[in-house]
């Protein structure tokens, strides 16, 4: 416990060091305070009951649907934009511990080497978990201090959020092991963004496709592959209260995330340093 | 108690080149001991394998062949590695952590609890003669005579029971050298066995007790210092040496050396020195010195080094 949590805290330092996180920090504060702009929102007003949601005056049955709707817009674009500029941002989080001369003397410590790996993917997820948390439950206390409406459906989206970032980082970690290069770690995680919500639409895909055997390569692709907007129309379906018809997006996600995770712990420890 | 810190049989290191699958044997079939307590030199020219050598030991660089063991176990299991301390060459310290931090990152890493690293910290700072305002300053800011001390200190910090440095006098100057020096000797007499990889043949012979040779992968030589350097030849001064016998002696000699009227001559065998002597007598000149000639680490190492191709060369016809 004591090894993990200090290669956590390298992680956070690393990370303050590179201003990634202060980066994200100063994001998501901007965001929270266009929020409070837009809405209007300060310390006395807030507590006031008189609602002013984008500008718009409402009874309260159409803010229990206002704002969830509201906050779905701002969990979409924390998970599009946010999930893209976490990998951008911690790829060289990653790849930094494969260089030489810091890597060597990191292996001869009496940890190993899958500890050593997954201490480093759980301080990064940690580093991005912090500030999608902080964004999510800024805007989530802003709105209901504003509105009254205080669904928990939205926190947890955050939760989704993170998950798809450690399934992203999964793959950036299995490039860094292979390759050292966070230019290509990124290249990577953000070839998997675009092509799997072409992916998402598969039946309209297999209606194109003349052969079976195409038809069969999309069938295995999207599979196989994180289902990144499948996962996100989830999320806003959570938000929204409205039901979710399937899970396998996220648990077969989850499991590309595993495996992928899995085969770079596994090359890390083979590899020759 | 293992007799040996370091002990590899038959360790074999080949890497192959990705696309071309070329081989290169890097470490190639090794067995070495090296006894508890003992300061032990690793040398070998550029590219001969030292590093590789190191690193497979330390598990860094997983052998093809062979095995590597740290006091009785197989440095593969990170346990084996908790005695260890460890200064790398090239290192690349993250420079965003202060001295301090390092120490307390790499310490944490070594097992050690948090209010033991809070009192080793300032004393292996000090100790590697970093002040006061160097603990809590950046890596990036360092010297890199100041990186290597910490880096010392890092190696430090857990007391291992084993000490691997790998060039750890680079960049440092000589009053950091000496420094350095006096620490690995205190810490020779508390019993820890210090394993030395430097080029710096002088180094090596002040402080080991035995060396190694590796010559393209493979172990060259290998014993004491004083055994690998003893006896080489004789070593005569002479004064006052007339012209005529000068040139005869001097073509007698290995070598030698003339400087403000007197006459250095190295003789390979005891009766050529004895000659010597005779005909110096002979010749009325008085004889300065007379005394066993002892090899230098770089005679041995260069005679090593050069004959390791000539070897091949003849077992091959």
């Amino acid at each position: 416990m004591k090894t993990t949590i200090a290669i956590i805290r390298d992680t956070f330092r690393e990370a303050f060091a590179r201003r990634i996180f202060w980066g994200f920090f100063a994001c998501c504060t901007l965001l929270l305070l266009f929020l409070m702009f837009i809405m209007r929102i300060d310390v006395v007003q807030g507590a006031v009951a008189t609602v002013t949601v984008f500008g718009r005056n409402g009874p309260s049955t159409d803010l229990q649907q206002m704002v969830p709707q509201a906050q779905s817009v701002i969990a979409m674009i924390l998970y599009f934009a946010g999930t893209a500029l976490a990998c951008f941002a911690s790829a060289g989080l990653v790849s930094a511990v494969f260089e030489q001369g810091r890597i060597e003397l990191l292996l001869s410590k009496p940890v190993s080497r899958i500890h050593l790996l997954l201490g480093r993917y759980a301080g990064n997820v940690l580093v991005v978990a912090a500030n999608i948390v902080y964004l999510v439950f800024g805007s989530w206390i802003i709105f209901g201090i504003k509105t009254g409406v205080w669904g928990a459906q939205f926190p947890l989206s955050s939760l989704c959020t993170i998950f798809i970032f450690s399934v992203f980082l999964a793959i950036i970690v299995l490039i860094g092991v292979l390759w050292d290069s966070a230019a290509i770690a990124i290249m990577a995680s953000f070839a998997v963004m675009i092509v799997t919500p072409i992916l998402a639409q598969k039946s309209s895909l297999e209606r194109l496709l003349s052969s079976e055997w195409s038809r069969d390569v999309v069938r295995v692709l999207y599979y196989t592959l994180p289902k990144f907007s499948d996962v996100s129309i989830i999320v806003r379906h959570m938000i929204l209260h409205q039901p979710v018809e399937s899970w396998m997006p996220v648990w077969s996600t989850a499991i590309f995330g595993v495996v992928v995770l899995g085969l770079g712990l596994w090359r890390f420890d083979r590899r020759s340093f | 108690m293992p007799e040996y810190a370091i002990e590899t049989e038959g360790l074999t290191k080949v890497f192959r080149g990705r696309f071309s699958g070329r081989e290169l044997r890097a470490v190639d079939e090794i067995s070495l001991r090296v006894p508890v307590g003992s300061t032990y030199g690793l040398l070998g020219p550029n590219g001969a394998g030292k590093t590789t050598f190191v690193k497979t030991v330390l598990s860094c660089t997983h052998a093809t062949a062979g095995r590597a063991m740290a006091f009785g176990r197989d440095t593969r299991n990170p346990e084996a590695r908790r005695p260890i301390g460890y200064l790398p060459e090239n290192h690349r310290f993250p420079t965003y952590m202060t001295g301090w931090d390092m120490l307390d990152f790499y310490g944490a890493l070594s097992g050690m609890d948090t209010a033991v690293r809070r009192k080793k910290i300032p004393e292996m700072l000090n100790l590697v003669g970093l002040d006061e305002r160097a603990h809590h300053l950046r890596l990036g800011k360092y010297s890199k005579g100041m990186l290597q001390r910490v880096g010392l200190a890092q190696a430090l910090i857990h007391s291992p029971k084993l000490l691997v440095l790998d060039e750890p006098s680079d960049g440092v100057d000589p009053v950091g050298r000496k420094q350095i020096r006096d620490v690995l000797h205190s810490l020779e007499q508390q019993g820890v066995t210090i394993f030395l990889n430097s080029h710096l043949l002088a180094e090596v012979e002040l402080f080991c007790r035995e060396v190694a040779i590796i010559q393209k992968g493979k172990l060259a030589l290998s014993g004491t210092v004083q055994e690998l350097t003893s006896g080489s030849g004789y070593r005569i001064e002479g004064l006052h040496v007339p012209e005529r016998l000068e040139t005869e002696l001097r073509a007698r000699a290995r070598s030698f050396a003339a400087n403000n009227g007197s006459l250095a001559l190295l003789f390979a065998t005891r009766e050529e020195a004895n000659q010597a002597v005779d005909l110096l007598r002979a010749g009325g000149c008085e004889i300065e010195s007379l005394a066993r000639s002892r090899s230098t680490l770089e005679e041995v190492f260069m005679k090593t080094v050069e004959g390791a191709p000539q070897a091949a060369a003849q077992a091959a016809q």
